[in-house]
């Protein structure tokens, strides 16, 4: 206190009538005050913190239900896959049984033609190897004609000579042309 | 018979006046305009509305602190006071200038508004004007005294139905010395009760202060969106100069108009800070001596209708003082926006006027 005694104050000091009146009207301002509060400012600030909890509620049940639609769709999703999935692998199925099945028809229908084809190159072939020989012969006899340079009857060596290439073995093997 | 509610609390309220008038009344109050000095520090004064302004700092601090430390999202209580308080006064903000400059106002308005407005009603407590330092003098309060351990109280006694008033020596009187010395003799002290506390728009500096930083953003906020340019509404001198230059009469008298504009509205930014000084001081400083001439005159409940105004008084205040704050500086904003339109606009017809 040794400052307030240099600057010339002394004590604490209490205006006791003025802190007293003082007290008692600011206590019943406050009662009124109260009061009034009670009566009007309390409602208004219970509605506002109704209306935010409200608001909290309908946000939280706006995201469980935006969560419960999400989880749903994803289901939905998830079978809507699920059945695609199942027509593809059909599909394929299909596809494959579809080709497997074009495959075997053309492999049949090639083989037919080939067989066809061989079949026609056989008798191509047998009518080729009948000409040969009626050629062979007919240069067989005429080059016996012409070593032993007389005319022979012709109708009779025609006949000995298919009567011997009778007796030759029949066959493709390539080795009756060379003889 | 019986006696309804009303009756009994009118019948206590006058009982109540009655004994406030005989046992409550103290002296004549001491008035001082000047704030009360209760401690110097070389050059610097500590005044009692320092001290309260300090403790309405801390009260708001304290107030923020706790409150933003920890938030419900629900609130209730204070919270939810405090944050209907700021969210109403948000939204006028808001309401008044827009979106964009309301964010960038509401700090500096809404500071205002809350300081002068805990101000205001934290002067109505009751230790404010009754709790003081003790300063002998020959005149003033006449107080009882006592040691109370280290600390010598004094107090004003309180009055009787002999003696209807507290004593004091009025430094006119003729026998005032007389009366000190039987004052003395009686072992009173004398002297003047300087208050601890006082509110602090009854300080003629708090008001000019909270005045120069609501100008200072005012002029800060004008020339963050308007730039340099902004200057132009108080020195607009270019279109004098160029009429003369030019020798044309008819444009320098339109500059010289100007120029004269330009002057006036630097003045009414200077009244503005009178204003916004002496409204908030006047209006705060009558309450507190009317509140103290009443209790003085009649102590207790008939004071209260008193306090009841300056309830209405201080947040009144607390709003204009803010409200102006902002309203001035959408001015400031929208009147920058509405010269660069009009200068836009002549440059506009002169362009046109040249090429016809």
């Amino acid at each position: 206190m040794v400052f307030l005694a240099e600057g010339g104050i002394g004590a604490l000091g209490f205006n006791l009538p003025s802190l007293i009146a003082q007290f008692i009207n600011f206590t019943i301002l406050l009662i009124l005050v109260g009061w009034a509060s009670k009566r009007f400012l309390f409602p208004l600030l219970d509605e506002r913190r109704k209306r935010i909890q409200e608001g909290l509620e309908a946000s939280e049940e706006a995201k469980k239900r935006l969560a419960q639609t999400e989880t749903e769709t994803a289901a939905e999703l998830e079978k809507a896959r699920q059945e695609g999935q199942g027509l593809i692998g059909q599909a394929q199925q299909m596809s494959a049984r579809i080709q497997e099945e074009a495959r075997q028809t053309a492999r049949a229908e090639g083989e037919t033609l080939l067989e066809r084809a061989r079949s026609e190159i056989q008798l191509e072939r047998d009518a080729a190897i009948a000409d040969l020989r009626r050629e062979f012969a007919d240069l067989t006899i005429t080059a016996a004609e012409r070593v032993i340079r007389r005319s022979l009857d012709r109708k009779a060596h025609q006949e000995l000579i298919e009567e011997v290439l009778a007796e030759a073995p029949q066959g493709g093997d390539g080795k009756d042309g060379q003889t | 018979m019986r006696l309804s509610r009303g009756r009994l609390i009118a019948g206590g309220l006058i009982v109540l006046a009655v004994l406030g008038f005989v046992f409550l009344r103290g002296p004549t109050p001491a008035i001082s305009i000047k704030a009360e000095t209760i401690q110097s520090f070389g050059p610097i004064d500590l005044t009692n509305t320092m001290l309260t302004s300090w403790i309405v700092v801390i009260i708001m601090v304290t107030i923020v602190y706790l409150r933003t430390r920890r938030r419900d999202l629900v609130p209730r209580g204070f919270q939810n006071m405090f944050e209907a308080a700021l969210e109403a006064f948000y939204n006028l903000v808001v309401s008044v200038a827009g979106e964009k400059n309301g964010r960038r106002f509401f700090p500096v308005v809404a500071t205002i508004f809350f300081f002068v407005l805990v101000s205001n009603w934290l002067s109505l407590f009751p230790m404010f004007s009754a709790i003081g330092l003790v300063r002998e003098e020959e005149h003033g309060f006449v107080m009882e005294q006592a040691d109370v351990g280290p600390l010598p109280l004094s107090w004003v006694p309180l009055s009787s139905p002999s003696r209807l008033s507290g004593d004091s020596i009025d430094e006119d009187d003729a026998d005032a010395e007389e009366q000190l010395e039987e004052a003395k003799e009686e072992g009173k002290i004398v002297g003047e009760l300087i208050p601890l506390l006082r509110g602090p728009n009854t300080d003629l500096n708090t008001p000019l202060a909270l005045a120069i930083v609501s100008a200072i953003a005012v002029e800060s906020w004008a020339i963050a969106s308007l730039g340099i340019g902004y200057g132009r509404k108080f020195f607009n001198f270019g279109g004098m100069f160029r009429g003369l230059f030019r020798l044309n009469f008819g444009q320098f008298f339109n500059g010289a108009i100007d120029a004269f504009v330009g002057v006036l509205e630097l003045i009414s930014e200077l009244v503005r800070l009178v204003s916004f000084t002496f409204r908030l001081f006047g209006n705060m400083f009558a309450g507190e001596v009317i509140i103290l001439m009443f209790i003085f005159l009649t102590p207790l409940i008939l004071t209260l209708p008193f306090y009841g105004l300056e309830l209405f008084v201080g947040i009144i205040q607390a709003f204009i003082f803010a409200v102006l704050t902002l309203v001035f500086g959408m001015m400031a904003v929208a009147h920058g926006e509405a010269h660069t339109g009009d200068e836009k606009h002549k440059e506009d017809d002169g362009a046109l006027a040249s090429e016809a």
